[in-house]
């Protein structure tokens, strides 16, 4: 056997480029835009549909995600038991959901049910009913499930953190109150899908085995009308951040083992042109394993389980957000390395090798966010969200392809003073 | 059809190579046949606290993740009951970056007491943030320790009780390794765009020179029958009231898995499944419900878990439950209602099957069971099941003696 060097590494192969999985686009009759992608060799079908039609744009509490929620729950042809069994038949999956932004109906199915589940996702889409029976189940669940949350450190800490950030009036800052669950109404979510669930506010992506026929039955269950007649454009809502003055948002929790803590601030989103760098600046702090504050806060102190930062694209704003569970003991401890590590990044230059590596990982990761057609379709809608197209990814491989030490440095002073960054705690720390 | 090309190493490695040429990405799953159900008893969480160890550096290695974020490579690992599953994924390229990497962590590991202080310590916050500082946290480690009186999953894989990672020194930790990680005890999967016979090369250059071990003598000791119904009540600042139910069931190699698992589908897989259907929406009984199978190597457990509505009692809630539980006893299910479950499974395997990772993953674990070519068998064997069969080992297994009732109370209601 030839004998091998254990201690080098065996040569590796620089990623310089990526294939970019392309959508096929065209718009069906009614004018809705449909992004089709051919990815994979099983016989299934992805449909997302996305809608504009998130929490900004409610009246009261809760209302988008209960609309989107209720979807499924009944429409004028089917029960919610129904619709249930005939999609579990058929083994596909149906959720509707509803974030900040927007709502999603997203179908997973078998190739050969494509027909019979699309009909259901139509269906739902243009005829729900919102029983009112339904409705009071969703809502009482919703409310225990609310509780079970809230009784977490950590949704404490991001719900306030939230709220820091971008005002108690910001869609994305207001909190949600156990009392909102026992206001909405039936009529409530009938005059939000009137008014929000358009075919002009909706954007269509195919993903898996697609072909004419796919296309075809697309046409015929979501492109022949206009779903809603009345919902003339809406104008949309404009609301601006108001971010609070204290560095530090604090809410107690006796007895908390570990203390949740969230970091950051406002930035920007995929639109802005130094979001690509700043992904590069977030990776190296810690948007991976090898990241400093990993190696840092549990690699070297021990003092939790693991902790991240994340650059968080909405559509319309995007921030920084740090994120761990420490342990309540070391807690300040932890908040001070975690800035210091943020001072390390203005003050000195990322070493070669560190940045190289980040750039490789960065550009392994870009290979699996096309890798297949659950990841492509994935990928894709956070694109369509953002109003943007794939040439966002040619963007992002220029630039880790090119970033240098410099730019890091200089994007980390422009972007992460300390004195910017807020934080909120929850738990037990002194 | 998932093909595969299997070998063994002249060293006891079991390698299985699925060419896939759809994806840039290599797949490498090395599956460790142990678990914490080989811990010693006073020395719990062992099989964890390593899984942590393996990443602090190896004998020609001092880092293992730095090498391999450098070849665009990403990785984690579990510990079950049953097994330890490290995995990685990277551009087919540098696929002998990983051959490197696990090959020399399992020649040997290189850790020194600070490395083992620090992993103890994020093994215990670990243990907060998932065990202790989270509502519910120790449920299942409480039904463990009901339903099992003899086999080691009476513990869970963070251990019985974190003193035994506190004390852990650095002999038990070497030792606990030249006891179980060897190439004898492992099952190799690497999924891409491949040559099987070019990859069977690589496996022998890098893993080849790891001799054979002395393994664990791996007698676990079974779990007799469960002669009487056993219950425990808690009382915790959590809330709302939680009713937990732990069945006794066969093994994963035993023919009445497949029944099993449909019949824990039939309960609760879906919106469409029983209980959600009669108790959380029709009666209200739960604002939640869920029923699973454990899905363990040895004799396993049907676990229901339901969190009760508002100013429901724990009684009137069992009760309601139980009522389910005799119908699927009393009168065989419908063929619809079991095809239903049967679509599904099928379904979502088909669904799973898009992911290089998870045909990697589940073949090493079917090949531990015995054979890799399940993952092309499993779906006829869900086919088979009849009605009759669900009603048969409802009766077996949802039986009160059979049975470990948790009820878990919100100290405010």
């Amino acid at each position: 056997m030839e004998s091998i060097d254990r201690t080098q590494q065996p040569e590796i192969q620089t990623i310089q480029d990526i294939n970019i999985t392309r959508a096929h686009q065209f718009n069906l009759s009614n004018g809705l835009p449909v992004y089709s992608i051919e990815s994979g060799t099983e016989e299934i079908v992805k449909v997302d549909l996305l809608i504009r039609a998130g929490s900004w744009f409610q009246p009261k509490p809760l209302v988008a995600a209960a609309t989107g929620e209720m979807l499924t729950e009944g429409s004028i042809h089917y029960t919610s038991e129904e619709i249930a069994g005939q999609l579990d038949y058929y083994g596909a999956f149906l959720k509707s959901t509803a974030d900040k932004d927007i709502a999603t109906l997203s179908l997973l199915t078998l190739k050969k049910y494509l027909r019979e589940s699309l009909a259901i996702l139509a269906d739902v889409l243009k005829n729900p009913s919102f029983p009112e029976k339904e409705l009071s189940t969703y809502l009482s669940n919703k409310k225990q499930h609310f509780l079970l949350e809230h009784s977490r450190v950590n949704t404490l800490s991001r719900v306030k953190f939230n709220e820091a950030l971008f005002g108690s009036h910001h869609p994305y800052g207001k909190i949600t109150k156990e009392e909102d669950h026992d206001q909405i109404t039936a009529e409530d979510l009938r005059q939000f899908h009137r008014a929000f669930y358009t075919t002009g506010r909706s954007e269509l992506l195919l993903t898996g085995h697609i072909d004419e026929w796919v296309h075809q039955s697309v046409e015929e269950f979501l492109g022949e009308d206009d779903w809603q007649k009345e919902g003339a454009e809406k104008k949309t809502p404009d609301f601006r951040p108001f971010t609070t003055t204290d560095t530090e948002v604090f809410t107690p929790k006796e007895e908390a083992l570990q203390s949740a803590l969230r970091m950051g601030k406002i930035l920007f989103n995929k639109r802005h042109p130094d979001f690509p760098g700043m992904q590069v600046v977030n990776t190296i702090l810690g948007g991976y394993f090898g990241s400093r504050l990993m190696k840092k806060i549990r690699e070297e102190k021990g003092y939790t389980y693991g902790i991240y930062s994340m650059m968080v694209p909405m559509v319309n704003e995007g921030y920084l957000s740090i994120a761990s569970e420490v342990g309540s003991d070391v807690c300040r401890q932890a908040i001070e390395d975690i800035y210091q590590e943020i001072s390390k990044l203005r003050n000195e230059k990322v070493g070669q090798q560190e940045l190289s590596m980040v750039k490789n990982y960065m550009m392994g990761q870009l290979l699996r966010a096309f890798d297949g057609p659950l990841p492509t379709a994935s990928t894709w809608f956070s694109l369509l969200e953002m109003g943007l197209q794939d040439d966002y990814y040619k963007r992002m491989v220029y630039t880790i392809n090119n970033i240098t030490a410099g730019d890091v440095q200089e994007l980390a002073n422009k972007y992460l003073d300390e004195q910017t960054l807020i934080r909120s705690v929850a738990g037990k720390c002194q | 059809m998932v093909e595969f090309k299997r070998y063994i190493l002249d060293n006891g490695l079991t390698l299985i190579v699925h060419p896939d040429p759809y994806t840039p990405i290599a797949t490498f799953n090395l599956l460790y046949n142990v678990g914490s159900k080989h811990e010693n008893p006073e020395r719990t969480g062992f099989a964890h606290l390593f899984e942590h160890l393996m990443f602090e550096g190896s004998v020609n290695i001092p880092s293992y993740d730095t090498p391999l974020q450098r070849a665009g490579g990403e990785n984690n690992a579990f510990t079950s009951n049953d097994i330890t599953n490290y995995y990685l994924t990277l551009p087919v390229e540098n696929l002998e970056t990983a051959f490197w990497l696990e090959s020399d962590r399992m020649l040997g590991l290189k850790l020194t007491e600070e490395k083992i202080r620090v992993q103890k310590n994020v093994v215990i916050e670990e243990y907060n943030q998932r065990y202790r500082n989270q509502p519910y946290g120790d449920a299942m480690m409480l039904l463990r320790s009901m339903a099992y009186k003899k086999h080691p999953y009476q513990w869970s894989t963070i251990g019985k009780d974190i003193s035994h990672i506190e004390q852990a020194t650095r002999e038990e930790v070497k030792e606990f390794f030249y006891h179980h990680y060897a190439p004898n005890n492992a099952f190799l999967t690497v999924v891409g765009d491949l040559d099987p016979e070019e990859v069977r090369q690589m496996a022998d250059r890098w893993f080849g020179i790891i001799p054979r071990r002395e393994l664990a003598e791996k007698s676990i000791p079974k779990e007799p029958p469960q002669q009487e119904p056993r219950t425990k009540s808690v009382t915790r600042d959590v809330p709302h009231n939680v009713l937990y139910k732990a069945y006794h069931m066969c093994d994963r190699n035993h023919p009445d898995f497949y029944a099993s698992d449909l019949l824990s589908d039939l309960l609760a897989n879906g919106n469409s499944a029983r209980l959600y259907q009669n108790l959380v929406k029709k009666k209200q009984v739960f604002s939640s419900i869920d029923a699973y199978i454990t899905g363990d190597v040895d004799e396993g457990l049907l676990m229901i878990t339901g969190t009760l509505a508002r100013r429901m009692g724990m009684e009137e809630a069992e009760k309601e439950l139980l009522e389910e539980l005799d119908r699927l006893k009393k009168a065989p299910v419908s063929e619809e209602e079991l095809q239903k479950v049967k679509n599904k499974v099928i379904a979502v395997k088909t669904y799973t099957r898009t992911s290089a990772l998870h045909k990697a993953m589940n073949m090493a674990y079917y090949e531990l069971l015995g054979d890799a070519g399940q993952i092309n068998t499993e779906d006829e064997k869900y086919q088979r099941v009849t009605p009759k069969d669900i009603q048969r080992v409802s009766r077996q297994i949802l039986d009160p003696s059979n049975c470990s009732t948790l009820y878990y109370s919100a100290k405010n209601q």
